[in-house]
């Protein structure tokens, strides 16, 4: 049949000459090897936060010759293109996010440069405390870019309406304070816990695991909270029944971390988050363009079994991606962005015009005191004094590379716990359980 | 079409290998991936959910889908106006989409929680999403219908505007009521648009994504089998295990619309 | 039946706008208001204090964001116009191929190129990506391009074969019969009466192209080639979600599609009246 062979050959034409397309293209613009060159190169930068101002990039482009291409995308979209580009060993930029979670993931797939080779890491330690969080069997694979580290926030003056004046400093007299407000009517659910299945109520209940003076996991990565007096099985059950006693809003069980945050302690509807972001106060609870609350939320010092307890890291960093065409010269940036003087110009310590959008903690204690000496971070002095002393990594020998399949086991057992088609104990015991799986690598 | 068939062929090849960067190297393990796949409880759950997802968005989207269709159907005053009223639920993005019906069901802020203590129907807001499986998944369902029913109107539309005006108006002469007409005349004459239109909404049901984790998180009692595929591959890096569900998902989509072609499609010939 | 049908049509029409309206004039309500007045209880039904803050944020404000939502609006409007483009010409040769003509393994290409709209597109996203890298094409026009086209080749082509299935096969045997080729048969006689079909599936092809998200997420890599969508997610931020403004974002996103649906609805509609007049 004439016309389907002409047909077909038309097509066939179309066919090759898109290939024949595609090859060319392919030839044109392969990706090189590496380059140490620093001078005259442009490097992608790929971050979760707003760029710093443009002044302050260009001065960094007039000194080192090198500049810079700043691009924004939201943190899990971020995730998802790491992710993405690890696993198919493909440059998308030269210093991107690395989130303390996924140091072990991204350790183990060798995907991101180690930091000590560029930069005195060790020296920079000193002034970061939250370095060791990005440290895996002895590399360092970002450096901390903020001070992210879990928190408990009281509104002051709705503890007051209820007659209390003394911060709770034990997890028992902060349970007897909420029920008091509760029974006060002041609010009607005074916790904030956001029980939505997501990473951050995983974090929440490492937060809570730490306060009742336990860890998560060993340093085989075995499962420290199933017996029932750990401190992991009753922090499980402090928060499911502080949820079942009514301290915690029904529908926080669809509600977000951020989203609980801004929509009941912004608004003045619960009193106390008990694993809040640090920062939050300056960055939320005393902006009134989004709070009803402004001057009525401080942090306290982290009410704990018997006493304070710690706060746990939850900071993200900047590192170099191995198929990133320039590192030196990412080097370069990552040690300009992450100094003390730019942090504390980025936070707002020198200025509005030098302020990055949407950086509120710098991960440097010099930067921080001296932003807090400037007054410009909001109860700056009880912040920089948990970074200095009470700190700590969730995962001291660094986040095992099976991270992110033991959150969501975590996070969706203590989700179906709290919406009752699961109970307490058998939503630890399956959470135990991944852990053992994961941990004994089958 | 090499970009499509391309990663088709990779997946069914790479299903039957424990493909794990973590893990290396790639290596041949039959059946290996299928047998983890059922031994997963999130993925048996996702299987449930997923069954609903499908049946309540095809039945509704194909059923409104046809009614808009039908009211679409003649000139009238508005009337291209209204359809690109129709289309523009299928234009929004998912992010914005999602925030905005999060804003509809939210129990502490929601519309609709709203709306029904304005109208006195209800004292205290209450909490849809999260707490009653059916409940849970019909609400999110809703969402991702009223994104899909915009192209089913259309691929029925198509479909209408190819029946012969004559063969109404012989209905009309003969005294044929409305229902009447439409039983006898419009629905058997479009049934290759709701073919086409049912298959669609099949395959984006089978793929929710976006409406269950925006607005329920990865929380089990609503979680799609599509959302594992993403948790396996993506974040536990387990591409061989993936691709296996992936390939059973991509099986079942053809065994079902082949099914509804059987069912449903009927060559039309005027 | 006249006397009847307008009531039932009443229903319909108000029902599709209700329908389509009330969750978009939520969207449009919201980006008109501040973040307090948003989470008043009951719900502000319609803004009290009316501001174009958000939008102005968006459009004037300081920083990148202006800048980011221009250039990533042309972005979107290039990769999909192209895209649709791309995808009417080869869906229309294949649809046309696969309803006239026989050939062997006719039926096998078909339900192949159909099977490949069954595969869930997370999981095809890697492949892609490495064949994208391997093509240089990451972060390319053509790259995305490409993508889109053949992701949406095979629904494109179902409902192009379908209307030309439909379409009367006499016209074509007397070009035929006059010794036209296939291609001027498919140039004059098919395409012109096809050209309902064809502005629909154009039309369709267009959105699925503006919804895409994940696929250009990851193969674009900076704004030269980002579209809307992905500069929209990223206004999201690490511990707050501005509300207000992804609502105000939402608006402006709507506005293309909005605007194409309109003036192109014309077109389907005369289509319509010129298929029925026949």
């Amino acid at each position: 049949m004439a016309p389907t062979r002409k047909y077909m050959k038309a097509a066939g034409m179309i066919a090759g000459a898109t290939c024949l397309c595609l090859t060319a293209a392919g030839c044109s613009s392969g990706g090189g090897p590496a380059s140490t060159q620093t001078k005259g190169v442009t490097i992608k930068a790929t971050m979760a936060g707003d760029p710093p101002p443009k002044a302050a990039l260009d001065a960094f482009t007039k000194k080192t010759g090198i500049k810079v291409n700043w691009t924004t995308v939201d943190w899990d979209s971020l995730q998802t293109k790491i992710s993405a580009a690890a696993t198919a060993k493909t440059y998308f930029a030269d210093v991107t996010d690395v989130d303390w979670s996924r140091v072990g993931q991204l350790g183990k797939l060798d995907w991101f440069y180690p930091m000590e080779k560029y930069l005195n890491t060790k020296k920079m330690a000193k002034d970061m405390p939250q370095m060791d969080s990005f440290t895996l069997d002895g590399h360092v694979i970002g450096i901390p870019e903020d001070a992210s580290f879990m928190v408990t926030t009281v509104n002051k003056k709705l503890f007051a309406k209820a007659g209390i004046k003394k911060m709770p400093t034990t997890i028992g007299d902060y349970t007897k304070d909420l029920k008091q407000i509760k029974s006060k009517g002041v609010v009607k659910y005074p916790l904030n816990i956001p029980f939505a299945a997501a990473e951050g109520l995983s974090t929440y209940w490492y937060q809570t695991t730490g306060a009742f003076g336990g860890t998560i996991l060993d340093g085989k990565g075995r499962p420290q909270f199933t017996s029932p007096d750990s401190a992991g099985y009753k922090a499980a059950q402090w928060m499911i029944s502080a949820l079942k006693n009514g301290l915690v809003r029904p529908g926080s069980i669809n509600v977000a971390d951020s989203e609980g945050q801004q929509t009941l302690m912004a608004k003045g509807t619960a009193a106390t988050t008990f694993s809040d972001y640090s920062g939050n106060v300056g960055s939320l609870y005393n902006i009134p363009k989004s709070s009803t609350v402004t001057n009525q939320v401080e942090y306290i010092p982290t009410p704990g079994a018997t006493g304070v307890a710690p706060n746990l890291n939850n900071p993200d960093g900047v590192g170099i991606p191995k198929k990133a065409k320039y590192p030196n010269a990412a080097a370069k940036f990552i040690k300009w962005l992450t100094s003390a003087k730019k942090e504390a110009d980025f936070a707002g310590a020198n200025g509005k015009d030098k302020v990055q959008p949407g950086y509120f903690v710098p991960s440097r204690l010099s930067a921080m005191k001296e932003l807090t000496n400037s007054g410009h971070l909001d109860q700056g002095k009880k912040l920089s004094d948990m970074l200095e002393s009470s700190t700590k990594p969730v995962f001291p020998q660094g986040a095992p590379s099976w991270y992110p399949e033991f959150s969501q086991a975590v996070y969706t057992n203590l989700h179906a716990a709290a919406t009752g088609s699961k109970t307490a104990s058998a939503a630890i015991k399956a959470m135990s359980e991944k852990a053992k799986q994961l941990a004994s690598g089958s | 079409m090499g970009l499509a068939l391309i990663p088709a062929a990779f997946t069914i090849v790479q299903s039957f290998f424990t493909v794990q960067p973590l893990n290396p190297p790639t290596r041949f393990s039959g059946f290996d991936n299928f047998r983890r796949l059922f031994s997963t409880d999130a993925v048996i759950s996702s299987i449930g959910n997923t069954g609903l997802y499908i049946v309540i968005g095809v039945v509704l989207s194909t059923v409104l889908a046809i009614f808009m269709a039908v009211t679409l159907q003649k000139n009238f005053f508005g009337r291209s106006i209204l359809i690109a009223i129709m289309v523009l639920p299928w234009a929004l993005p998912g992010v914005v989409e999602g925030i905005v019906w999060a804003n509809i069901w939210n129990s502490n802020t929601g519309l609709l929680n709203s709306l029904l203590t304005s109208a006195h129907l209800i004292d205290n807001y209450q909490v849809f999403l999260g707490q009653h499986r059916l409940l849970t998944i019909l609400a999110i369902e809703i969402v991702q219908v009223w994104q899909i029913t915009p192209l089913s109107t259309l691929l029925i539309m198509a479909s209408l505007q190819n029946i012969p005006n004559d063969l109404f108006e012989a209905a009309e002469l003969d005294g044929s009521s409305p229902w009447a007409t439409f039983r006898r005349i419009t629905l058997p004459l479009i049934r290759p648009g709701i073919t086409i239109a049912m298959v669609q909404a099949l395959i984006q049901t089978l793929n929710v994504f976006d409406q269950p984790y925006i607005l329920n998180g990865s929380a089990t009692a609503g979680s799609s089998l599509t959302m594992q595929t993403y948790f396996i591959s993506f974040q536990n890096l387990d591409f061989g295990e993936g691709y296996a569900l992936s390939l059973l998902m991509a099986v079942a989509t053809m065994v079902i619309s082949l099914g509804v072609l059987k069912l449903v499609y009927r060559p039309v010939e005027f | 039946m006249r006397g009847r049908t307008p009531w039932l049509r009443r229903i319909g029409v108000l029902f599709i706008v209700l329908w389509s309206l009330v969750p978009i004039y939520w969207v449009l309500n919201i980006s008109l208001q501040t973040d307090a007045q948003m989470s008043a209880k009951p719900a502000h039904y319609v803004p009290p204090t009316p501001s174009l803050n958000n939008y102005l944020s968006l459009l004037t404000g300081g920083g990148n964001v202006p800048y980011s939502i221009r250039q990533s609006t042309i972005n979107i409007v290039i990769e999909c116009s192209a895209a649709t483009i791309v995808t009417i010409v080869l869906a229309s040769l294949a649809a046309y191929s696969f309803a006239r003509m026989k050939f062997r393994g006719r039926n096998v290409l078909f339900y192949t190129v159909l099977a490949t709209m069954a595969f869930p597109p997370y999981i095809t996203l890697i492949p892609l990506y490495r064949i994208m890298t391997f093509l240089g094409l990451v972060n390319t026009y053509t790259g995305i391009v490409l993508v889109y086209v053949s992701g949406f080749i095979p629904l494109a082509t179902w409902i192009l074969y379908n209307y030309m299935l439909s379409l009367p096969i006499a016209l074509e045997e007397s070009g035929q019969v006059d010794g036209a080729s296939r291609m001027q048969v498919l140039w004059h006689v098919v395409l012109p009466l096809a050209r309902p079909g064809i502005v629909s599936t154009a039309i369709i092809t267009f959105i699925f192209g503006w919804q895409q998200f994940l696929f250009p997420l990851v193969l674009s890599s900076d704004i030269s080639t980002e579209p809307l969508t992905v500069v929209i997610a990223a206004l999201q931020g690490k511990h707050t979600v501005p509300y207000t403004l992804l609502s105000a974002a939402g608006v402006l996103a709507i506005v293309v599609p909005a605007v194409i649906a309109l003036a192109l609805n014309r077109y389907i509609v005369s289509g319509l009246l010129k298929g029925s007049v026949k």
